[in-house]
């Protein structure tokens, strides 16, 4: 088989992998080397579905052992399979950075034929890569569940980042539909990679010369609508990945009807609005200082569609607002709906010369739309219609706005890697 | 109506911005003599670049404002609009007051204006980062074409002389003729109107149509979304990818 079909085989089985994120390692180039890492992340190109193209990502090979029911490359899926040499991915990296298609390599694989063997293969590559072709560009390898960690931690010192997809919410959903995975098979390495980064951390800080291990950190994935796990549980997921194995990134994932198989759900479209509030409540726990469980609760457990997680959040909480918007200190500012990370701390430096007023806000990059409901200027309320629950969610609801539209996506999960130093895109990203 | 020309170039600027502040004759307008228009009110004052006097103004803006102000008058110059002359004057002059507090002062328009324009160019240089594609000449060399909107080219040439460090390098502005050239040890611009027949390194196509291929192949059905895929790539940079967006 030539190299164009391996591509076009094993580039489609990884398409469903959304990570694509290439920011936060700033590995050096080396002498008579090629290649370094931009700690912000680099987007060289934006598909058809509009997402981030920044690293070339596939499988290295298709061929699976397993059968789990939402994935195209399940044992029982009739679909043409193929498998890429260690040295036939390497050229093709090289050849692709070279000419600036990409930031670097996401690599993946289909288990084949057991987890070491698989492992080792995804170890050759890196290593051929990194010594071999002296690239010291951006390298996002799969650690495969059940394998020797031997084989994992070596890994982990050639590559910036390292995942371990964490697929589906619970040990249940897992059972369900991919008996062959075990939770805690998934979650060990995990948990290992994670104690790995944080004891390589503090090494690097006693002295420079000390291996980087996973320097841009761990990330993993989910799928969201294959099962019938709510939001909370896979926002508790979240958190506590985030909290105690010190994860960089959960992705998630709406799930895209690949099978049908009857313990999936039947979807005429993948639930896109599902993931993409769940993107939006992540962020609100990675940088708003939010918990889960002030989010959503049992009663309800799932978010509203209609409106953002932060919104929902303020219109149950009336009774903390409205605030000042001169005197509020920043943890609070974060809260308002319409104010995000850029918009309060524009709001700091500015008040510090002068107070601000309504028209002063827009200008800062605060969404007055939704704002205006939760803020005084110098005392006075612009909400301009009585301060009640009802009333002021029937003004939210009012027809998504063109800044939603834009979020719609996945998008997101990239979406800090898009501008980072620059914020013209500010209001579309993240900025609750 | 009292007008400084300068001669285009950044010195060029920073030198009609000393004159402004020792000259009693103050302008109203600072801007490149190519874009001067003469009208029956304006008194062009044409000001002879110095290199020691745009020194000066150089280190001033960085000891008594900020470095970061620095970049932003650069970047801004950099954008080539038209009013960008008085505008970075007008940003000095207050600068020289508040010192490193200047761009705190966001409720005047010239701090505003300065940020706003100064960030569209560090998105655009950003931005290029990512879409520049390097075709591959016989004789080891990569060549870049490009029509970015602002001149980029020397915002770009540092992170690729980092990055492309071991081979040689061409990125051509097609737009302004000029051309960041880098023979794997250090990168000097100059002009380059046109190139000529150039021709490709064997496998260029192959690689070309791997990426082609691939970028069709990796986006997911059921998920299409032109509008974000514009949003983020305009199509007015579509012409020099390798790869083929639809419309
Ligand atoms: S092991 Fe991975 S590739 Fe194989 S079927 Fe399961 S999810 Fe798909």
């Amino acid at each position: 088989m030539d190299l164009a079909e391996k591509l076009n085989i094993l580039s489609a089985a990884a398409k469903y992998d959304v990570s694509c994120s290439s920011s936060g390692s700033n590995r050096k180039n080396k002498p008579g080397g090629v290649g370094n890492a931009s700690a912000s992340g680099i987007c060289h190109s934006w598909s058809q579905d509009g997402r981030c193209i920044s690293l070339l990502k596939i499988l290295q090979t298709n061929f699976c052992v397993y059968d789990c029911a939402y994935c195209v490359n399940r044992a029982s899926n009739d679909l043409p399979r193929a498998a890429f040499t260690p040295e036939e991915v390497a050229d093709l990296t090289i050849n692709f950075y070279r000419r600036n298609y990409i930031e670097g390599l996401f690599l993946s694989s289909a288990v084949w034929p057991n987890p070491n063997q698989t492992m080792e293969a995804l170890l050759r590559t890196v290593k051929l890569l990194r010594t071999q072709y002296r690239f010291n560009g951006y390298l996002h390898v799969k650690a495969i569940p059940g394998a020797d960690w031997r084989l994992i931690a070596e890994t982990g010192t050639l590559v910036d980042r390292m995942s371990v997809n964490i697929e589906l919410p619970t040990s249940e959903s897992l059972q369900l539909l991919a008996p062959q995975k075990k939770r805690e098979n998934i979650l060990q390495p995990m948990k290992l990679i994670g104690s790995q980064i944080v004891e390589s951390q503090e090494e690097r800080k006693q002295s420079r010369k000390a291996p980087a291990f996973v320097p841009a950190g761990q990330s993993t994935q989910l799928i969201v609508g294959a099962t019938a796990d709510t939001d909370l549980r896979i926002l508790q997921l979240s958190e506590s990945l985030y909290r105690r194995v010190h994860l960089k990134r959960v992705y998630y994932s709406a799930y895209v009807p690949v099978s049908t198989n009857p313990k999936l759900p039947t979807l005429a479209s993948p639930p896109l609005n599902r993931e993409h509030r769940l993107y939006q409540a992540d962020w609100l726990l990675r940088f708003y200082g939010f918990e889960a469980k002030e989010l959503l609760n049992e009663a309800s457990p799932n978010f509203h569609l209609q409106l953002d997680p932060k919104s929902d959040w303020a219109l149950r909480n009336l009774h903390l607002f409205p605030l000042e918007v001169n005197k509020v200190d920043y943890r609070f500012l974060l809260r308002v709906p319409g104010i995000g990370v850029k918009s309060a701390q524009r709001i700091l430096t500015a008040r510090r010369f002068h107070s601000l007023d309504f028209e002063d806000l827009q200008k800062l990059g605060v969404v007055m739309k939704r704002a205006r409901y939760f803020l005084t200027c110098k005392g006075k309320y612009f909400g301009q219609i009585p301060y009640r629950e009802e009333t002021i969610k029937e003004k939210l609801l009012a027809k998504p706005t063109k800044v939603e539209n834009y979020t719609q996506l996945a998008l997101f999960s990239d979406v800090e890697d898009q501008q980072p130093v620059q914020d013209a895109l500010t209001s579309i990203t993240g900025e609750l | 109506m009292i007008i400084y020309l300068y001669d285009g170039s950044f010195e060029g600027l920073l030198t009609a911005i000393y004159e402004a502040y020792y000259r009693s004759e103050k302008p109203e307008q600072i801007m490149a003599q190519q874009s001067y228009q003469p009208d029956l009110f304006s008194q062009p004052r044409v000001i002879a670049t110095d290199s020691d006097k745009a020194g000066k103004v150089y280190d001033a803006i960085e000891r008594k404002i900020s470095h970061e102000a620095l970049e932003h008058v650069f970047y801004v110059y950099l954008s080539e609009l038209p009013g960008v002359g008085t505008l970075i004057y007008r940003y000095l002059q207050f600068g020289w007051r508040v010192g490193a507090d200047i761009n705190g002062h966001l409720s005047l328009e010239p701090v505003r204006e300065v940020l706003r324009i100064s960030q569209k160019v560090g998105v655009e240089r950003h931005r290029m980062l990512g879409l520049l594609r390097f075709k591959k000449i016989q004789g080891e060399l990569y060549y870049a074409p490009f029509e970015p909107d602002y001149n980029i080219v020397g915002l770009m040439a540092p992170h690729f002389a980092r990055r492309l460090a071991d081979q040689n390098w061409i990125i051509h502005d097609l737009k302004r003729g000029v051309a960041a050239f880098y023979n794997q040890e250090r990168w000097l611009i100059r002009e380059l109107a046109g190139t000529g027949q150039l021709n490709w390194e064997e496998n260029e196509a192959f690689y070309q149509e791997l990426w082609q291929n691939y970028f069709q192949r990796i986006a997911v059905e059921g998920r299409t979304n032109r509008k974000v895929q514009r949003q983020f790539m305009p199509a007015r940079y579509w012409h020099h990818l390798i790869e083929k967006p639809t419309q």
